[in-house]
């Protein structure tokens, strides 16, 4: 989707844990473009937030943590959490940095249609 | 697009309705105007006038350009008494800024040198994705020193000297700040990151002093025409966007414990007076100082890169001509309605430029203004100025940060696709050094307006004067 300074994507699926997967797909897209990572370990992530979109938010910027201090590439979001990988320079090509998940326009909707989400990350 | 309504050649209104509790004014001209349809840029100025306690106009300089909640490019004054602090008006970047520092060369002495100068700019200043330095590794109270003394610990610790501190606005150390106030998260994302660039629109540049429009105050300034400069353009690192994140969570409660609506979720905020403000406070002005340190850190490196290639002598006489921030929020003072009054100045993409005589500066600049840095693109120039008493009377001490970008980033890349940037660049004698093709392609040239423009609507409107001109001949990217 259009965004002057930073990139916004739109979301969509057919079932919230879809959502979650688009939405870490377009993370892994921003930080290793289309280098392929495997769901060889997992990592916990705690599910936090008052609704839907808060959820969300907070399932992308605890992704992207695990980026930032442990190089840790997602690959598959999974009942406890997200598979993937250590990042490898021989194997994944770093693209950018993306500082921050915001929450300027975020939602999540739902319904019988599926469901859709707008998220601008912060590059 | 809400509504402008033109006031001159430089100003624009955009005219209270809604629950906008005062109006907007944008300074541009009809061209930079222009740039913004299709943007919600425009938007962004009411939203931030709908927000509680704000004095005078929700402003927006003419690097206006599309941000999250509060647009880059914007700044918004609130009293202390009954305004509000907003994580979303300072930005993820806590004091991202701007660094120059004077080589006493001469660009044409460091031409034949040059490559060489980026190569080891690149390898001693670590740049691109999650860069981290492996002989820089802070232990808790180390760190917790950097957040609480920013640049003077940097300085102590033997990363420049003494004379850099009276060189960077507030001596690059902020009071307030509370390093039991930063999370473990944002402290791990921070511990081995100090003296690195990052990504995105960070960089080390390396230019010379192409023209002067004031002289004697560039020469005041160490400006000489065909001076080496480098600029440095980085802040708070992952440790900075932490602090923004997790202040976003406690602010949207706030902000619903403290009945505030808010037109977007990124404007959340709470009265200054509250635990939730005076917590944010004491967080945001710790990442501010890690930030100050980090670009000490940098400009300490970048005179070892000098010391490398053209000796030791040139590196200890490379000084520093100033640092300032464009995304944080201050308490000033400042004249509304003929009486004096305190405030919290937000900052998002904007400079403070505070006018000759004001007591905040340090004696050297008492009698010039505080020097301005405007950063432009890679490819062009930049500028220096100085900050003047119309920018002190209209904006809160405040002025433009840099070019504001016209391009996306998909849209850049798209452009840049069929074409080798880096090599188009070398043509016209700027060598480029970067981590990744994607972050070059992405800040290309013309995915940024034309700063010339920005400043002269500044230096015309009265919010800023130009002193120098600077045009690029090597940058390091992320």
């Amino acid at each position: 989707m259009p965004h002057t300074a930073d990139v916004a994507v739109e979301l969509r699926a057919r079932s919230e844990l879809g959502l979650y997967q688009a939405g870490v797909n377009a993370l892994r897209e921003l930080l290793v473009g289309a280098s392929p990572v495997m769901p060889v370990a997992e990592r916990a992530i705690e599910p936090r937030g008052a609704d839907p979109t808060e959820r969300l938010i907070h399932f992308l910027a605890d992704v992207l943590y695990l980026w930032d201090t442990e190089r840790f590439l997602p690959a598959k979001v999974t009942a406890s959490g997200i598979a993937g990988e250590p990042y490898d320079p021989a194997r994944h090509q770093a693209q950018r940095e993306v500082k921050a998940v915001t929450r300027h326009g975020a939602r999540v909707q739902g319904g019988e249609d599926g469901y859709r989400a707008t998220i601008v990350f912060d590059v | 697009m809400p509504t402008l309504e033109r006031i001159d050649e430089y100003r624009w209104r955009v005219p209270r309705h809604g629950g906008m509790r005062t109006e907007g004014l944008i300074f541009a001209d009809a061209e930079l105007i222009r740039d913004l349809e299709g943007d919600q840029s425009v938007q962004q100025v009411a939203n931030v006038a709908h927000l509680p306690g704000i004095v005078g106009p929700a402003i927006a300089m003419p690097d206006i350009h599309w941000g999250y909640g509060f647009p880059i490019g914007g700044v918004a004054a609130f009293g202390e008494e009954d305004g509000v602090i907003s994580p979303g008006g300072v930005g993820y970047d806590i004091n991202c800024g701007v660094r120059l520092l004077v080589a006493p060369l001469g660009i044409a002495d460091t031409r034949p040198r040059l490559a060489q100068l980026m190569d080891v700019l690149f390898t001693t200043i670590p740049s691109g994705v999650g860069a981290s330095r492996s002989d820089v590794k802070l232990q808790r109270r180390e760190l917790e020193q950097v957040l609480r003394q920013g640049a003077r610990w940097a300085v102590e610790q033997g990363y420049g000297v003494p004379a850099d501190l009276e060189a960077i606005e507030a001596n690059g150390e902020l009071p307030g700040a509370e390093p039991d106030c930063v999370s473990e998260r944002a402290k791990e994302r921070g511990k081995s990151q100090l003296g690195t660039v990052g990504s995105g629109n960070h960089f080390v540049e390396v230019g010379y002093v192409a023209e002067t429009f004031e002289p004697a105050v560039a020469q005041r300034l160490g400006l000489e025409p065909g001076r080496l400069t480098i600029f440095i353009h980085s802040g708070s690192r992952g440790l900075g966007y932490q602090v923004c994140d997790d202040s976003l969570d406690v602010m949207i409660r706030a902000a619903a414990k403290y009945a505030i609506e808010l037109p977007d979720r990124q404007l959340c905020c709470a009265p200054l007076s509250s635990p939730e403000a005076r917590t944010y406070w004491g967080a945001m002005n710790a990442a501010a100082n890690y930030a100050f340190a980090n670009r000490q850190l940098m400009a300490h490196y970048a005179r070892r890169a000098l010391d490398k290639v053209f000796g030791g002598d040139v590196a200890e006489r490379t000084r520093l001509v100033y640092d300032v921030c464009h995304n944080i929020a201050k308490h000033e003072t400042h004249e509304v309605g003929g009486r004096p009054q305190r405030l919290c100045v937000h900052r998002k993409g904007a400079t403070r430029a505070f006018p000759p005589g004001h007591p905040e500066l340090a004696p050297q600049f008492r009698d010039l203004g505080q020097p301005v840095l405007i950063p432009g693109d890679m490819g062009r120039y930049s500028y220096v100025l100085v900050g003047t008493a119309g920018a002190f009377r209209e904006t809160f001490g405040s002025t433009c940060h840099g070019a504001g970008r016209r391009l996306s980033r998909h849209k850049a890349k798209g452009l840049a696709r069929a074409r080798n940037i880096p090599k188009e660049l070398e043509a016209r004698g700027i060598l480029v050094r970067a981590a990744t093709r994607a972050t070059v392609d992405e800040e290309m040239p013309e995915a940024y307006k034309d700063v010339a423009r920005v400043v002269e609507v500044v230096h015309a409107a009265g919010i800023g004067r130009k002193v120098a001109q600077l045009r690029p001949v090597g940058v390091v990217k992320g």
